[in-house]
This record gives structure tokens, C-alpha cells and sequence, in this order.
């Protein structure tokens, strides 16, 4: 059937799209930042996947390593060359912070890709399974299960070790957390780099079947807001069944309405949302 | 100080007559609408200090609306204004009920997903043109048309809806809407306990915002006479406004037009020297100076301005007392 | 009566931080809120202000039911209140700040100023009417913070340890703002651990733990009560706490 095989994708799309939006509600979460370059991050990691292969020729496993390493190390660069300066000061200067960040990555991007749009070559991850019927793409399964599984890692990360414990001591109240010895400074640039990590990882799933260009980040942050408004301020468990239900969504709306249209579902949900239950799903009031 | 506003008339008159050409006459031009989109973004942006980064929605639908009232109905482009301004009007309602009674983040994402939205439903509505656009009279068939073949008639519009703008915003601010939106963006709780409506005072900001956005829009219609989804609705013209505010000083009067001045020369010297990859490094240079005022200065250059002169009063007056002993 | 807060209960996810609590307050009073830190103080005095909304209870304000009422409600209806940590508007002038506070009772633009004046005078803010507020230091805020909440004309005042910090000084000057402003006609709630502010100003005590109201009564007797004894008063100096 048809419309199962579009759920199917919609629930492995939804798994990257949570992947991704779970780095953005944790900083959000953390430190009531939001990162309008998280879109570039994405595509980053992109692009990171793309020139892996095309100058190394690695494989999937190398190309995700180097986009969640490369992206690491541009998140906590980010924190201690830009967030950390604007944290404390006027909500204007957080907003066009990162604004400004997306728009030169992605002019960037633009200037060192220029307007192609261009392809992995494949891996022996392309092509599609039959399974009990329904035609699934090898590239976009491993994605959303690599996306689901990261998610769900981030969060026991957080709530189980002792590391995790610490990131959140800092999200719940600075001052507390460093008057018991733990370096706010430290945990927010490595929750930057946590974010970005993952948020490279998914870039880089994202990139086995949908082509790269410099402008993707555009939509896909405006995705990943979605996801964490409905997600729920903060949760990254919030973040996983919002990205999948988004994902499930999107998918539907676009055997209905036809592609050009999915995104505009998305966005007047979101408009929604925001109306009728900003905290979210797992958000409190 | 009454002499710098005088001496500012002046200069804001005249320079269509001490300008060349029509190359340069156009820039001019440009110049003034681009200060009266950031000047109107300026009234939510910087006084109320709600940061929108899809204001180009506005904006777009203040350029579709004259245009559409006359492909379709023969109207004169004048006609679709008011409707423009109506419809941003209402947008603006659906944006900032919601987003208003929580964190200003929800405000600056509403904003770009309803702008994109807007995008997309436009570039795939035959009705306005899809893809393609939408035009506007290429003769005119009266003067109330408002098409000209110069930049001059345009050029004094925009003077006169600039200093209609500005002259509002500086009313506006002196009384009470004024400080309620000083207040609100310097600590909404205390401004609360004070009495202060804060949703209803950032919904009029935004509506003024919205209006005087979509009027700009209608003006760079008329003038340039063809509209597209992307030159309407992109995030560029959303980019521009707020960096066109921001850099000059948003929160000040004249910061806009001084961000203007500025930003609508250089964004056309970056376009001629770096031809083909051009539009790249402009805005990879704009990204670049969004970035280095949020980190060092987000009041704009005004904002620097005003401290060097305070440090040169401080400087005068301790001078004085030292002599004075 | 004034304010009449019944049964007022607030909990959080769970945990019960002001567990039926009453207070009332007659026009005229100054009534002073007491007790240890994390007693349930600032989620109650929040709740009497509309910052928070009760989980349970009634808070009637003259009458008026305000129980789920905003603070600009509040404020419209004559209670006003100040922050622990002043919240003045610190790129605004101290005038400014105060017309902020005005405007609410005048819309036009030069009745508010004039307001505002009036009541700069009347604080003793008059030398710094023009300088930026995060030029005064924190004694200069709380007491500009009053004197914008003065300005909003308010029938009953709700204080927010606005004497901490202080010198013992500006501690005995503060109580004669206080006074003042009492003697205008205002009805004030206090909350205070200095005890010296309290046994000074107070008409009667109530006395906060663990969530409850554990006592009230007049200073002197609240203060002996064995039972806030044992809950921990807090500072019994008199000079500026920590």
C-alpha cells in the first residue's frame, strides 16, 4: 500500500529530523539560546560527508565521522569565539548573533560550492530493500535509525552519566552548578559541541539521498524549530516523537498536496502550535 | 541641534539635483526606500525590541498587492495599497497573538516560517503569478499610474513617506507607547507590575511595523514595476532590513537611514567589483558584520557615536573642574 | 478589608510550596511578612501579586476577585509591588523610569511627567531625576523601584525585602520613605528579614514555614512565639544582613 510505504519514510525521515533537533533543544533547553545557524550545521555536515568521499573516498562509517568531528570542534569554536560574548547581553544581539553566523556559512558555503546542487556517489548503503512488501531505501533506513538510536543516546547521555548530569546542572541554574565545582563555561561549550556533532552526524545521513547545496540549511532550521516548539522547549525526548511525527507528516503532505507544498504544512502546523499549545507535547505550561 | 535636522532637510532635498544620472539618482532612491523598510522594521526590532527576521513578508505583500489590483482589475497600482496594508495588517495579528506571551525566540521563528510560508504558497498561485511574477503598467496610462521613466518623482515619495515615518516614530515615542516599549524591552516583567499591557503594546508595534513595511513594499512596486516571489518574500530582503537597522543603531531614529546610507552604496560597489560570484561575498560580508555587531556592539554605530561623545563631555567637564581648582 | 487571601495553596510539579494560607489585610495596615528562607514567602507574596496563579484558593482584592489575575491587572487595580533583585529600567532615567509608572494613570504625556516629578521629589530622587538608573547604586534602585510604583497611584503596596542590602542608614532612611508613603494613605505588606524594619514598621506579623502560616499576630509577640523562635527568625541584627 502506498500510503504505508509514505508513513514508512516520513518515521525514517522523522528520525534524522530528531537527530538534529535534539542538539537545538538542548542548547535551547541549556541556556535559552536558540541557534538560527543550526540550519548550516546541517548542511555542513553535508557537505563534510561530500568532500570526505570525493577526496578520501571514504565510506558511510568515515564520512560520519569526520561530519560529527568536524562540526564538534566548529560548535565549540562558535561557543568560546561568539555565544559565550552574547549570553548575558540584549535578547537583539543573541538573535543576529547566530543570524548573522548562518548567513555568512551559508554565503560561504555559496562561495566556495557556488548555486550546484551536488550528489554522494554511492556506497554500498544505495539502493532499496523490499521489506514485507513496502520498497525501503537502504540510505534514508540507516538513517533514521542511526537518527532515532543518537537521540536516544543524547538523552540517556544526559539523564544517566555523570557528565550528562553535569550539563544539566549548568541548564537548571548556573550559579548552583558552579558552586559545586563544575565549570558552566566548560559544559556549554561542550553541549555546542554535542549539538553540532549530532547535528553533523545527521547532515551527513541526510546527504545519502537528498542532494547538497549551500541553501538547504534555510529549510531545514525551520524544521528543526518546528520540532522543538512541538517537542516541547528543552526535551530532547519531546524533540524524538516531534521529529518523527513531523517526519510522518511532511512525508503525507507531500503525497497529498504534492512536494511543493509539505514544507507550507509544516510551517502553518507550526503557526498552530504556537497558538494553541507553545509548551508543546512534553513541555510544561 | 535644530541646525543638524535643518541641515539633514537640506541634504535629504537637494541631493537628487547635486546627483548625476540616473544610475546614481536610482541609488538615491534606493537609498530612502531602503530607510524606510528599516525604519519601519525598526519600530518592533529596535524600540520594542521584538526581533523579526522575516519581515520581508510585509514587504511582499505591499509589493504584490498594487500589482495584482492591476493585472487583474486594470486598477491603478495605488488601489492595492490600502489592501496591502490591511493584509500585513492581519498577518501580523496571526504572528504575534501567539508568540507575544512567550520568549522573544518564538517571535523570530514565527516570523521566518510565515514568511517562507508565504513564499512558497506565492511562487505556486497562478492567480499572482506563480514563479514568474507579477508586472506592473510599462506606460502609464495617467500620472496617478505612477509610473515615471526617472528616479526623481520616486525619490521625493519616498522623502515624503520617510519623513512621514520617522516623524511618527519620534511622536510615538515621546508618549506613552513610547516608553511602554522602552520599558517592555528593557525588563518585561517590572513593566508589567506596572501596568504595562505588554501584548497589546507589541502587537501595535508590530502592526505599525507591518503597515509601514507593506508600504515600502508598494513603493518599490510602483518604481521598479515587477515583483517576484523571491525579490518580495526572500530572506535576503528580510536580512537586509534588519541589518540596515541594526548597523545604523537600531532603538534610534535616524539609525536606519544612517545604516542606509551606508549599507546601499556598498552593497552596490561589492555587486560591481566581485561581478559573477558578487551576490556571495556581499552577503557573506553582511553575515560578517551582523556577527561582529551582535558580539561587539549591538547598538549600531549610533550607539558608539553617542559614547564617544559622552566620553568627550566627560573628558570637557573634567577638564573644567581641573581648571577650575 | 482590603486584601482577603483564603486558603491560598501553590505547588509546583508536585511539591507544595504555600500550603493554605490566609491573610488579611485592612486598609491602613502595615502588615509584615516574616520567616525563613525557602518558607513558601516569595511563591505566596507572588501569588498575592498575580506573577504566579494559586493551584487552590481565593485572593480578593478589594472585593474583586484577582485570584487569576495578571499583574498589569494588579496594577490597574491598585496593588503594586517591587522586586527582590530591583528590576528598574536601566537605560531609562530615573524620570523616565517613574513616568513609566505614571502613564498608567495618565495618558497624556505632560501629566505624566509632572506625576512623575511629584513623586521624584517626594523620594528624594530629585538630584538624580536625569541620570540613567543603572547609575545608581543598588540603594538608589530600590528606592527609584518604590517610587515607580508609587506612581501608579496604588492602594495597597506590596514590598519585596526592598530594606536588604542596606546600610543602617540608608536602613533608618528607608523606613522614613516608608512611613511617608504610609501616611499618604497607602496600605503596605512587607517582606523583610531585618527585624529592626519590622518591629519598626509593622502593625502586625505574620510568619511563614515550611509552606504555612504559623503565626500572627503584633511584632513583639510574634517575635517571642517559641514556635517561630524554633523555625529560624533569621537575622535579629540590626545592622545590614548578609
Amino acid at each position: 500500500m502506498i500510503v504505508i510505504q509514505v508513513i514508512v519514510e516520513g518515521l525514517l525521515l522523522g528520525g534524522v529530523y530528531a537527530l538534529f533537533s535534539s542538539g537545538l533543544t538542548l542548547i535551547w533547553g541549556m541556556m535559552n539560546f536558540v541557534n538560527f545557524a543550526h540550519g548550516e550545521f546541517v548542511m555542513l555536515g553535508m557537505f563534510a560527508a561530500f568532500l570526505t568521499m570525493t577526496w578520501v573516498a571514504g565510506g558511510p562509517v568515515l564520512f560520519t565521522i569526520v561530519a560529527a568531528a568536524s562540526l564538534f570542534v566548529l560548535g565549540v569554536v562558535v561557543y568560546f569565539a561568539l555565544i559565550r560574548y552574547v549570553l548575558d547581553g540584549p535578547i537583539i544581539g543573541q538573535i543576529l548573533s547566530t543570524f548573522g553566523l548562518a548567513l555568512f556559512l551559508r554565503y560561504a558555503a555559496f562561495f566556495v560550492f557556488s548555486a550546484n546542487f551536488v550528489t554522494l556517489p554511492d556506497t554500498y548503503l544505495s539502493g532499496t530493500e523490499n521489506v514485507l512488501g513496502i520498497y525501503v531505501s537502504i540510505p534514508k533506513l540507516v538513517g533514521g535509525v542511526v537518527g532515532v538510536l543518537l537521540t536516544i543516546g543524547l538523552h540517556l547521555l544526559l539523564t544517566r552519566t555523570a557528565v550528562g548530569s553535569r550539563i544539566l546542572a549548568v541548564a537548571e541554574n548556573r550559579d548552583a552548578a558552579m558552586l559545586m565545582g563544575i565549570r558552566p563555561d566548560r559544559m556549554q561549550a561542550l553541549a555546542w559541541g554535542l549539538s553540532a556533532a549530532l547535528t553533523g552526524v545527521a547532515g551527513a545521513m541526510i546527504a545519502m539521498y537528498y542532494p547538497i547545496s549551500y541553501g538547504v540549511g534555510e529549510s531545514l532550521a525551520l524544521i528543526a524549530f518546528v520540532v522543538v516548539s512541538l517537542g516541547g522547549f528543552g526535551s530532547v525526548p519531546g524533540a524524538l516523537l516531534a521529529g518523527i511525527l513531523i517526519g510522518v507528516i511532511e512525508s503525507l503532505s507531500a503525497y497529498y498536496f504534492g512536494p511543493a507544498f509539505k514544507d507550507v504544512v509544516v510551517y502553518a502546523l507550526f503557526v498552530a502550535i504556537l497558538w494553541v499549545r507553545p509548551q508543546g507535547l512534553l513541555g510544561t505550561a | 541641534m535644530k541646525r543638524g535636522w535643518l541641515l539633514l532637510a537640506v541634504i535629504l532635498l537637494g541631493a537628487p539635483l547635486v546627483v548625476q544620472g540616473p544610475f546614481y539618482q536610482r541609488m538615491i532612491t534606493l537609498v530612502l526606500l531602503s530607510a524606510i523598510s528599516a525604519s519601519a522594521w525598526n519600530l518592533v526590532g529596535g524600540y520594542a525590541l521584538q526581533i523579526s527576521i522575516g519581515h520581508a513578508v510585509f514587504f511582499g505583500i505591499g509589493a504584490y498587492t498594487p500589482l495584482v489590483f492591476y493585472q487583474h482589475w486594470g486598477y491603478v497600482p495605488l488601489a492595492g495599497i490600502p489592501v496591502g496594508l490591511l493584509i500585513s495588517c492581519a498577518v501580523a495579528v496571526v504572528i504575534g497573538t501567539p508568540t507575544f506571551r512567550l520568549q522573544g525566540h518564538y517571535f523570530a521563528m514565527a516570523t521566518i516560517a510565515v514568511a517562507e510560508l508565504v513564499r512558497i504558497v506565492v511562487t505556486n498561485w497562478k492567480f499572482v503569478g506563480g514563479a514568474v511574477g507579477q508586472m506592473g503598467p510599462a506606460v502609464p496610462r495617467t500620472v496617478w499610474d505612477l509610473t515615471f521613466r526617472s528616479s526623481l518623482p520616486y525619490y521625493y515619495i519616498y522623502l515624503g513617506v520617510l519623513a512621514v515615518l520617522l516623524g511618527l516614530t519620534y511622536w510615538i515615542s515621546r508618549g506613552r507607547m513610547g516608553y511602554y516599549l522602552r520599558a517592555i524591552g528593557a525588563d518585561e516583567r517590572a513593566a508589567r507590575s506596572l501596568g504595562v499591557p505588554v501584548r497589546r503594546y507589541k502587537l501595535y508595534a508590530f502592526m505599525l511595523s507591518a503597515a509601514f513595511t507593506s508600504l515600502a513594499g508598494s513603493l518599490y512596486a510602483l518604481m521598479v514595476g515587477f515583483i517576484d516571489p523571491t525579490s518580495a518574500f526572500g530572506i535576503l530582503i528580510s536580512v537586509e532590513m534588519v541589518i540596515t537597522a541594526a548597523l545604523g543603531g537600531a532603538g534610534t531614529l535616524l539609525g536606519p537611514l544612517l545604516g542606509a546610507v551606508i549599507l546601499v552604496p556598498l552593497q552596490n560597489m561589492t555587486n560591481s567589483l566581485f561581478g559573477g560570484g558578487g551576490t556571495g561575498l556581499t552577503y557573506i560580508l553582511y553575515g560578517g558584520i551582523i556577527l561582529v555587531l551582535a558580539r561587539f556592539e549591538p547598538g549600531g554605530l549610533l550607539e558608539i557615536w553617542q559614547r564617544w561623545q559622552t566620553r568627550r563631555a566627560n573628558r570637557a567637564e573634567a577638564a573644567e573642574v581641573a581648571r577650575a581648582a | 478589608m482590603l486584601l482577603d487571601a483564603k486558603g491560598v495553596s501553590k505547588s509546583f510539579q508536585g511539591f507544595m510550596a504555600v500550603h493554605e494560607a490566609d491573610l488579611r489585610v485592612e486598609q491602613g495596615e502595615i502588615v509584615g511578612l516574616i520567616g525563613p528562607n525557602g518558607a513558601g514567602k516569595s511563591t505566596f507574596f507572588n501569588c498575592l501579586t498575580g506573577d504566579l496563579t494559586p493551584t487552590e484558593g481565593q485572593v480578593l482584592f478589594d472585593g474583586h476577585d484577582v485570584t487569576r489575575g495578571t499583574p498589569e491587572a494588579h496594577a490597574l487595580r491598585g496593588m503594586g509591588r517591587t522586586f527582590q533583585v530591583p528590576a528598574t529600567f536601566q537605560d531609562l532615567t530615573v524620570l523616565e523610569n517613574v513616568m513609566v509608572g505614571a502613564f498608567l494613570r495618565h495618558a497624556n504625556r505632560h501629566h505624566a511627567r509632572e506625576e512623575a516629578e511629584r513623586v521624584v521629589e517626594f523620594t528624594g530622587l530629585a538630584a538624580h531625576a536625569h541620570r540613567p538608573a543603572r547609575r545608581l547604586g543598588t540603594p538608589g534602585r530600590k528606592r527609584l523601584e518604590i517610587a515607580r510604583v508609587l506612581a501608579t497611584r496604588p492602594r495597597l503596596m506590596l514590598l519585596d525585602e526592598a530594606l536588604a542590602g542596606l546600610t543602617p542608614t540608608e536602613v533608618h532612611q528607608a523606613i522614613e520613605l516608608v512611613r511617608e508613603i504610609h501616611r499618604s494613605g497607602v496600605t503596605l505588606v512587607i517582606v523583610e528579614h531585618i527585624m529592626e524594619v519590622i518591629l519598626s514598621l509593622a502593625h502586625r506579623v505574620v510568619v511563614f514555614n515550611q509552606g504555612e502560616l504559623i503565626a500572627s499576630g503584633k511584632p513583639e509577640v510574634v517575635v517571642n512565639d517559641p514556635q517561630v523562635i524554633e523555625a529560624y527568625l533569621g537575622k535579629r541584627k540590626t545592622s545590614a544582613s548578609v
